[in-house]
């Protein structure tokens, strides 16, 4: 039995490696929408698929009394209604079809996999489209919202991860996204994430490079990303620790900026700022719709200590922020 | 963003990660994942051993101060849930067995009385009678009483609620009006943003009607079961037939209680259409599609008859009969008729009912004697007393009036009947030492428990309604507080004026 959900699990992730999938979570916030538009722009590609993603979190029987919620979600069903969640894909879908303009020619496919201890359990709706691309709608039970988005990660390898960052009250189980769970799915997914707040469109993207390998390595792959979009743009900066620096940043920029001409884009700014990193880059941050910046790769006894410019960056910073890998 | 040297090392750790990263990178999962997601459970287990460990005020034992460490240590677990709430009642267990060195036949000797089964039987009821779908029914009475003005059904449908939840508990019937009250909604707009301020209303009548019956007899609650419990525990003596007014009786509660449920249930109503703004001032075309519906699933059923006289019986029979029999024994006969009579499937009881909460109430009724016993519960009634003395609320009204801001206020952060579990006993050597009727304080304690409108999570009602997706956690807050200082007020005139001609 094991043995053969995993060869399933070889053949399907055999079949995406060449699809470009963006997990879009969906909270029902108006983030969360921002967060799909984006994704829309970047997945407007025939190889592309988008994935609306809801985490419902199992229900504890605790806080009711000792009858559990469950009861009451049944009898919901009973009577025909949709429970939350599902009403927030829908909405992403109708969103996402109004958008590609493609309306007429999806082919529906329902499937349900029963969950332990949960009348619903996973469902998912896929609709695919005459050329390839494919829209799914996935509403998923799990301990933890950041559980679940992490084993979805697990199911099918994911190239971007979009999540609303909008902090609504942060109380445990109340907020579904809590600033909390999007940072700890930031910090613990294997792919790139977009942590969206109030996420406003062609404002165009701001890389930031310290002129490492790793960085060069964001550009190249934000350089495609950004080639997928309609009309994205991108401009790169680095930041100096002191005036003595600036030379070597300016350095840095320029490489970028080649690295990003090499790849037929052309960079709106090129721009070099002396200070604190963290600092600078959300301040320079601002006037563009997300920054982007890489993994930086610090891991063990030095993140413990030190944390990381791109983490903090993602913590401050008012507006989005992407960390790609 | 950093310098070129930092960039080199960098590289470095990632081409060859060496031991110590690994050892870093444990410490760092451990420090950040695991410590962190568990600092309340080691913040509980601090305080509470620091409260048992500190120098021995007079009038306590050592035993006291550990069983003292040992409620707080819980009560702040109930509040911030670090671990699954039934893992808690399992460390009080152990705790009494180590800690104190009782044997552990004793400890579970104390985990099941009658009130324990009570609470369970009550809850094996709530998954029969939700199961047995006459929520369409109930809802086309309504409206047909009520006609199709929103505030008529809104009233409607708080009365409802009230008068069954008071009988089978506020869950169930927050579970089978929940469909009702979103079938209403949905019929009358798809879009939810069109809809808030009805939804608000309807929801919550739903809620707050049913979370004001949870006072009104015994098995609205499994808290009022628990003070139930207390009493007996704390003043009966076979030997004394003084002591037999603290054998609360299914009848006697309800005379006590249910005048109170009445009286608050026309503000439920009141307040919320003061609160929000219904979008639309009749349901007509909602009311005609839900009559269709209903319409459709024919007229009663002998199974409908048979389960309505079955519930009847048990209801007689915790009126009649628990006097004699006790008040968990009719629980569980009709919870075994149900299951006879092939209402009910096992199944659908076993994933229904949450049996944690029946080994944490039973659990925390086995700390709650334990306080009693070991002389903690008198030392801080003692305490708690003396505190108030300053504002002259040490007695009367105002002693009243502060057991039952408090215990509101914790009642609102956590479960009502952990409330219960751990104040109650506190609260019933208050009413000894500021020379009080237990039985008026022991009202005070277990009615202001059901004053959780402020949260979701503070009354079970709130809870299932919340689940519907329709509501925001500010809309409790917002209509919350009014019912809360309504509730008090309307309690306290009940404890001045109308308790005391029952005779405490």
């Amino acid at each position: 039995m094991m043995a053969d959900n995993n060869i399933d699990l070889e053949k399907i992730r055999g079949v995406r490696k060449d699809r470009f999938r963006i997990l879009v979570c969906i909270d029902g916030a108006e983030d969360s929408y921002l967060g799909l538009n984006y994704a829309a722009d970047v997945g407007r590609q025939p190889d592309s698929d988008i994935i609306l993603f809801y985490v419902r979190p199992v229900d504890q029987g605790m806080r009711t009394g000792g009858l559990q919620v469950r009861v009451a979600r049944e009898n919901m069903m009973n009577w025909g209604l949709e429970l939350p969640g599902i009403q927030y894909l829908k909405k992403g879908r109708d969103r996402l079809m109004e958008d590609y303009d493609l309306a007429a020619d999806w082919a529906e496919e329902t499937t349900h996999t029963d969950v332990q201890g949960d009348p619903l359990g996973d469902n998912k709706t896929e609709y695919r489209h005459s050329s390839g691309k494919s829209i799914v709608l996935k509403l998923k039970v799990a301990p933890s919202v950041v559980a679940g988005i992490l084993d979805q990660y697990e199911l099918g390898p994911y190239d971007l991860i979009v999540i609303g960052g909008s902090g609504r009250w942060g109380g445990k189980g109340i907020s579904l996204w809590d600033p909390a769970v999007a940072e700890k799915v930031a910090v613990h997914a294997p792919c790139s994430v977009l942590v969206t707040r109030e996420l406003e469109g062609g404002k165009g993207h701001l890389l930031c490079t310290d002129g490492s390998e790793r960085a060069m390595e964001m550009i190249r792959k934000t350089a495609a990303l950004v080639k997928r979009t309609g009309a994205g743009h991108l401009s790169v900066l680095s930041v100096a620790l002191s005036a003595d620096g600036e030379a070597e940043a300016r350095n840095h920029v320029d490489k970028a900026a080649e690295l990003v001409r090499s790849l037929d884009i052309e960079p709106r700014e090129v721009i070099t700022r002396v200070g604190n990193p963290v600092e600078e880059i959300i301040t320079a941050g601002s006037e563009y719709s997300l920054i982007v910046t890489g993994d930086t790769g610090i891991t063990g006894i030095k993140r413990f200590f030190m944390g990381s410019v791109a983490f903090k960056v993602m913590e401050y910073a008012k507006n989005s922020v992407m960390v790609v890998r | 963003m950093t310098t070129t040297s930092q960039n080199a090392e960098d590289l470095e750790i990632v081409s060859a990660p060496g031991l110590t990263d690994q050892l870093g990178n444990l410490l760092y999962d451990f420090v950040v994942h695991y410590l962190w997601d568990k600092r309340w459970f080691i913040i509980a287990l601090a305080i509470g051993g620091a409260v048992a460990s500190l120098p021995l005020p007079e009038g306590l034992s050592r035993e006291g101060m550990i069983v003292l460490g040992m409620s707080v240590a819980a009560t702040v677990m109930f509040i911030t849930e670090p671990i699954p709430l039934p893992g808690v009642a399992l460390l009080i267990i152990l705790g009494q067995i180590f800690i104190l060195g009782h044997d552990s036949s004793a400890v579970a000797k104390t985990l099941w009385n009658d009130s324990v089964l009570f609470i369970m039987g009550s809850l094996m009821l709530a998954v029969a009678v939700v199961k047995q779908k006459l929520d369409r029914r109930i809802a086309w009475l309504i409206v047909r009483i009520t006609g199709t003005k929103t505030t008529r059904v809104c009233l409607g449908i708080s009365i409802v609620s009230g008068l069954m939840a008071s009988f089978i508990g506020e869950h169930t019937v927050a579970a089978m009006m929940l469909p009702v009250g979103m079938t209403l909604i949905m019929l009358t707009s798809d879009d939810p943003k069109k809809v808030r301020g009805l939804a608000a209303v309807i929801l919550l009548s739903v809620a707050y009607g049913a979370s004001v019956a949870a006072i009104a007899t015994p098995s609205g609650g499994a808290r009022n079961a628990i003070m139930i419990g207390y009493w007996r525990e704390f003043f009966f003596d076979p030997t004394n037939p003084e002591t037999l007014k603290f054998l609360m009786g299914y009848l006697r509660w309800l005379i006590f209680a249910y005048p109170l449920f009445l009286v608050q249930l026309p503000f439920v109503t009141l307040i919320l259409f003061m609160t929000f703004k219904p979008e639309y001032k009749d349901l007509s075309r909602a009311v005609v599609r839900l009559r269709k519906q209903v319409e459709e699933q024919g007229s009663m059923k002998r199974a409908d008859w048979v389960a309505i006289a079955l519930f009847v019986m048990t209801l007689l029979g915790w009126i009649f009969l628990s006097d004699a029999v006790g008040m968990g024994t009719i629980a569980l006969l009709g919870a075994t008729a149900f299951l006879i009579a092939g209402l009910v499937h096992w199944e659908d009881i076993n994933s229904g009912v949450n049996w944690g909460v029946v080994l944490l109430y039973g659990a925390a009724i086995s700390l709650g004697i334990e306080m009693k016993e070991s002389g903690a519960a008198q030392w801080v009634a003692e305490n708690f007393l003396e505190l108030l003395v300053p504002f002259g609320i040490e007695k009367g009204i105002g002693l009243w009036a502060a057991i039952s801001v408090l215990t509101t206020a914790i009642a609102n952060t956590m479960s009502a009947g952990a409330s219960v579990a751990v104040l109650g006993p506190i609260m019933l050597k208050v009413a000894i030492a500021a020379e009080e009727s237990p039985i008026l304080i022991g009202f005070v304690t277990a009615v202001s428990t059901g004053f959780g409108y402020l949260t979701v999570f503070a009354a079970p009602a709130c809870t299932i309604v919340y689940a519907s997706g329709y509501l925001k956690v500010t809309d409790f807050l917002r209509a919350g507080w009014k019912m809360a200082i309504t509730s008090i007020i309307i309690m306290l005139l009940a404890a001045a004026l109308y308790w005391p001609i029952l005779g405490l």
